[in-house]
């Protein structure tokens, strides 16, 4: 093969791999509304804090977090959002390990973790996001929702 | 599992490694006159998959690499993160240069070559992009049962 298709073949690949990682990078992390989005079940995500399962949705909204083994983004979305959930009283974040809640994951439609559903007072999923949150569309959704 | 906190950056800096390896034996594999070469370099990329999926990136020598003369002149990392995720990622890594083996092996033309440009890309996007495979894909090959 000559140098210079070898050359492009390469440089093809690299600029296929940037243009994917540019795509991957603007996508990732914003929020999709959900119309006619369901209650969630709380007890069926069997989801404990400070050893006790919760029972009851954050006043304002709720951030719902499925997380999986090998997932380092995981560790760090739930730090931002445990942080927001600690500036705010009517904030709740609840994190939902489903490495083996296949059934959550089918229910949920989750394919990429972290996944985040924002849930309104009464528990009904309102948004979507798909990977680390941006911290702008955080601010957003938490606006949205100003009583 | 023990789970061992390591600074994030240095995964990433081993997957730069990897990448830069990967699109050299790319180039190299793609000519007869330097195929053997090509496939040097892509059985030392395999062998280093192999070795980060059995003992983690920590120990692995690029981990070692950056350890020792990289992280001294970096600030502190913001986080640690778990030791986990990447070592998935090395196991895929491995999981994809094994089917280059079997394609290049059965007769498959440029088989090496399909299996580095694909480990190009995740390598590629894990260094530049901060691109986490295990994030991606785990759940997806655990709904559709192809991991237990």
């Amino acid at each position: 093969m000559s140098l210079e298709l070898r050359l492009a073949v390469v440089v093809a690949i690299v600029a296929g791999a940037a243009l994917l990682g540019v795509v991957w990078r603007v996508t990732s992390g914003r929020s999709r509304r959900i119309r006619d989005g369901k209650q969630v079940d709380l007890a069926e995500l069997g989801v404990l804090k400070n050893g006790k399962p919760v029972d009851e949705f954050g006043s304002r909204l709720t951030f719902l977090q499925f997380s999986s083994e090998f997932c380092s983004q995981c560790v760090q979305t739930a730090r931002i959002l445990g942080e927001l959930e600690s500036q705010s009283d009517d904030v709740l974040h609840i994190e939902v390990d489903i490495t083996n809640r296949v059934d959550l994951a089918n229910k949920y439609q989750v394919l990429q973790t972290p996944t985040t559903l924002i849930l309104d007072r009464r528990g009904v999923v309102k948004s979507r996001i798909g990977g680390a949150p941006k911290t702008s569309t955080l601010e957003t959704e938490i606006g949205s929702f100003e009583i | 599992m023990a789970t061992q906190q390591i600074d994030p950056r240095g995964p990433r800096f081993g997957a730069a490694i990897t990448a830069t390896l990967l699109a050299v034996s790319v180039f190299l594999l793609l000519d007869n006159s330097t195929f053997s070469l090509g496939a040097g370099v892509f059985t030392f990329v395999t062998l280093s998959f192999a070795f980060g999926a059995a003992f983690g990136v920590s120990a692995h020598p690029y981990g070692l690499i950056f350890k020792k003369f990289v992280r001294p002149s970096l600030a502190a990392p913001k986080e640690l993160e778990d030791a986990t995720p990447p070592r998935f990622a090395q196991a895929v890594g491995l999981f994809v240069a094994l089917i280059g083996w079997v394609l290049q092996l059965s007769g498959v033309e440029f088989g090496f070559a399909i299996a580095a440009g694909a480990a190009f890309v995740a390598a590629f996007l894990n260094a530049a992009f901060n691109y986490c495979l295990g994030c991606q894909i785990f759940l997806g090959l655990k709904r559709l049962k192809v991991i237990r």
